[in-house]
């Protein structure tokens, strides 16, 4: 029994990764639906395409480069300059199919040019491919210093349409759970991707070239031009991603997308591809990708743990799968200084006991470490800020206080790093009163300045679809808003939190315009 | 036949480690010394000695002590990406030992008054020093025992603490940016003694360095590891002990650099500190023309191809270009030092060099 098990293992062992991944999403997603009620509503799941279609798109290229043995780092920087290159194409008034297939050109040609340089003047991947990350976010500042808004009808057609998944949505009532435009892109892309790299000869020959360039070359393959092809699809995946990008969220900006990259080769490691190349899957890239999200989402519903806790969580991930994949390899192509001849074959562990140890004590160094350093902070530091993670909003006492006439805003701004929860009211008269729970503070300005004030955000569109209500948990220093505004005989309530994409980018102007009215609190 | 052998020919100094660095140097000074005006004026305050080029060599500490433990990892034909996220985590140790209070909201006022006191520190600065640059050496530790016992690829096993490397100095600090105002430890990062005193320190880093790697046979079994580590194997070095050593002194100079770094900005930015400069680090060493693949090293070529990087943007930034573009001149830079140092270019310098009657 257990030699028939030991065989099937062995004859299948190049699907052991693919299947782990798939495995660890199964189970991690039943586990949040068993541990968080609000994660069974189906439209969370569907969230996990919607949320991030670019880390998908730009995971399908890095796959294929890491398949033939490479890495692509100009990821990131391709993403940010097609954000910022779009946003500034559509604001000089070009049209926007010329913008999108002129983006999608521009990453050609980057990744065509990276290609060549590493296929032809043997340059190391990881260097050219960085040379060009500098140079794409290098130029984005020469468009723009700032983030440009893109306010275009086709941009927010493919941003805003709902597909409604038919038996979860009433469509006459235009509601229920739906995938938006962008989610079908990238699922098309990895189905592409899927085709090519399994049943053509191109394909074939990235893995070739990625099992051993010197054999496929002595096959008579074409491993320089494939490499050049496989950085050109990179190049394209990028654009495309970051085409989705400044559409998810309607601006281009040199700095967003910071090291994205690393998200997007964790993921691929996590699907099971193997970074020295030749071994791998596109549908495992696909359940990376998801597995990733996954970890976002459950600490984002978690809500008590800081978002940096996914750097960590996805950092171990891909290190255990790195472990167990270079275990694999090791088994194929026995090194020096390893286990010897067949006959000394010795247990699993008992061959690997140096590595355990020395990996486990490093582990074991590490969490002491940070918990002596963590218990350096003594009894009346221990834990204080932790109480500050996720604070609530006072809703009732704003929505009683917009109550009383002549309040025409409340705006409450909670958590930070000294975890405050200030919450502001502004009447008609100009009278302001804000309070920070313990101390009263007041303030009064012209009713002219209120008004002024109130149609400057109404004219930024704080009634219309532009403003949205976004939520997640937050990181240990961000900072939530909950702001009402009535105006005109409208109310309407929008929390936002920052650090993260997913606020609306006006959202911040209307935050500015309010921060720049209100009394302080010192 | 018998030739005269001059002592140093044109062929020695173009083969030289240096002379492509300099090169870079010396055409960058160049440039400066014609657009850019007083850029060579020194002034002295104090008995203290300032100006821009003093600047460049102060703001370049950094790269320049990675650059050093990034030549021996490099060296070995491996790679550190993860010396930027390892001084975020020495940055937060520090800060955290000298001033855990910062954490607290409420404190009792006797504490919160020490929060901000100037001569105020939780642990003796010697002992801030020593820990953080301990924690630093078991970053850089773990890198190696990944690469050289787990035998996986250098670049993926960095990557793994570059990715959760920031994410763990925040931890540390509960993802808080804590302020240092402990006077003594600003003097590593700000103080002068005649010149900037992170320069004495890069100094004793690289003299260690230089010590350990070319008057013991520490050196030559990196470079033979790099070449080849099977035949290092094989004929009796220990090329795991090597590629250890070698990365545990990166994180070591990693930590050097994080403590400086947070003592420049005076907090410990879990977020920003040492940000891609593991790639500036990288630069460097190309620069100084050890090969991506290992092999033969130079630590002093090493060391100005970080001036270069450093003199570089300064110069580009006294022009008027914006901080973040510089970034793609860099990628520019980047290919044309790939280009230069290719093998083309390399033969085509060799044959106009080549005494006639030689053919290479």
């Amino acid at each position: 029994m257990m030699s028939r098990v030991g065989s099937l293992v062995s004859k299948y062992r190049r699907f052991i990764p693919l299947s782990a991944t798939v495995l660890l999403f199964i189970v991690a997603y039943i586990y949040g639906l068993f541990a968080f009620p609000s994660m069974r509503d189906p439209q969370v799941f569907l969230n996990m395409f919607r949320n991030y279609p670019f880390l998908l798109i730009s995971a399908v290229g890095m796959t294929f480069v890491i398949l033939t043995g490479g890495i692509d780092l100009s990821v990131s920087g391709v993403v940010a300059l097609t954000t910022v290159a779009s946003a500034a194409l559509l604001r000089g008034g070009m049209h926007p199919a010329l913008v999108i297939v002129l983006m999608l050109l521009m990453g050609i040609a980057l990744g065509a040019t990276m290609g060549s340089f590493i296929a032809f003047m043997k340059v190391q991947p990881f260097i050219a491919t960085l040379a060009g990350m500098w140079f794409a976010r290098g130029m984005c500042f020469f468009i723009s210093d700032d983030a440009i808004a893109i306010n275009n009808w086709w941009w927010k057609v493919l941003g805003q349409t709902k597909f409604l998944i038919p038996g979860l949505s009433d469509p006459a009532a235009k509601t229920g759970d739906f995938i938006s435009p962008l989610v079908i892109v990238s699922l098309t892309v990895v189905l592409i991707a899927i085709y090519v790299s399994q049943f053509t000869r191109f394909g074939r020959t990235v893995y070739a070239v990625g099992g051993n360039e010197q054999s496929a070359r002595l096959m008579g393959l074409p491993v320089e031009s494939t490499k050049v092809i496989v950085y050109t699809i990179s190049g394209f995946c990028s654009a495309l991603a970051g085409l989705a990008l400044s559409i998810a969220v309607a601006s281009g900006h040199g700095l967003y997308a910071q090291m994205f990259e690393l998200d997007v080769i964790a993921s691929v490691v996590m699907g099971g591809t193997l970074l020295s190349g030749g071994t791998g899957y596109m549908f495992g890239t696909l359940f990376g990708v998801l597995v990733n999200v996954l970890i976002q989402t459950l600490i984002q519903f978690q809500g008590s743990l800081s978002s940096w806790w996914t750097k960590i969580v996805i950092g171990v991930l891909t290190l255990i799968f790195i472990g167990v994949q270079s275990q694999l390899a090791a088994r194929r192509a026995r090194l020096p200084g390893e286990a010897g001849a067949a006959g000394t074959e010795k247990s699993f562990w008992a061959r690997r006991w140096k590595l355990i140890t020395a990996v486990g004590g490093v582990v074991v160094a590490l969490v002491a470490v940070i918990f002596i350093v963590r218990g350096l902070q003594g009894p009346d530091g221990g834990g204080a800020a932790a109480g500050c993670t996720d604070p609530a909003f006072r809703q009732e006492l704003a929505a009683q206080l917009m109550q009383e006439p002549g309040a025409v805003l409340t705006y409450e701004k909670n958590g930070g790093p000294n975890c405050t929860g200030e919450l502001f009211v502004i009447y008609s008269d100009g009278r302001i009163v804000g309070d920070n729970g313990t101390a009263k503070i007041e303030k009064q300005i012209t009713p002219e300045e209120v008004q002024a004030l109130l149609s400057a955000i109404d004219d930024l569109g704080w009634y219309t679809d532009e403003f949205y209500d976004t939520w997640h948990a937050r990181c240990g220093q961000c900072f939530g808003y909950y702001i009402t505004v009535a105006y005109d005989g409208q109310v309407k309530t929008v929390r936002g939190v920052d650090g993260g994409t997913d606020a609306p980018t006006r959202y911040w102007d209307v935050v500015t315009l309010i921060y720049a009215v209100i009394p302080k609190f010192n | 036949m018998k030739t005269t052998k001059p002592f140093i020919s044109w062929r020695t100094i173009t083969e030289s480690r240096l002379f492509f660095p300099l090169l870079a140097l010396a055409i960058i000074l160049a440039f400066d010394l014609i657009f850019v005006p007083g850029f060579f004026n020194f002034s002295t305050m104090d008995g203290h000695l300032y100006g821009s080029i003093i600047d460049v060599l102060r703001n370049g500490s950094s790269i320049m002590l990675l650059a050093i433990g990034m030549t021996l990892v490099i060296a070995t034909g491996g790679v550190d990406l993860s010396v930027g996220a390892v001084m975020a985590i020495a940055a937060s140790v520090a800060a955290l030992m000298m001033n855990p209070y910062v954490l607290a909201t409420e404190l009792p006022p006797n504490l919160a008054k020490l929060v901000f006191d100037p001569h105020f520190t939780y642990s003796p600065l010697w002992l801030v020093i020593i820990v953080t640059l301990l924690i630093s050496t078991i970053c850089g530790l773990w890198n190696g025992l990944l690469v050289a016992y787990g035998r996986i690829q250098a670049m993926v096993a960095t990557l793994i603490l570059m990715i959760a490397g920031r994410g763990i100095a925040q931890l540390i600090t509960n993802g808080i940016r804590i302020q240092i105002f402990y006077d003594p430890y600003a003097f590593i990062g700000n103080g002068w003694i005649i010149l900037p005193f992170p320069l004495y320190i890069v100094t004793v880093v690289f003299l260690a360095a230089w010590i350990i790697t070319r008057r013991t046979a520490i050196g030559l079994f990196i470079e033979s590891v790099g070449i080849n580590f099977r035949s290092s194997f094989f004929s009796g070095i220990d090329e795991k002990k090597i590629k250890l050593l070698a990365y545990a002194f990166c994180g070591f100079c990693a930590g050097v650099a994080g403590l400086i770094a947070s003592s420049n900005i005076k907090t410990s930015d879990a977020n920003n500190i040492g940000l891609t400069l593991e790639l500036d680090a990288i630069l460097a060493v190309v620069i100084g023309g050890t090969l991506m693949s290992g092999g033969r090293f130079s630590l002093l070529a090493s060391v100005i191809g970080a001036l270069v990087i450093q003199a570089m943007t300064t110069s580009i930034l006294s022009i008027g270009v914006p901080a973040f573009a510089i970034q793609a001149i860099k990628g520019v830079f980047v290919i044309f030092v790939i280009v230069l140092y290719s093998d083309q270019v390399r033969g085509f310098i060799r044959r106009i060099t080549a005494p006639k009657g030689v053919t290479l």
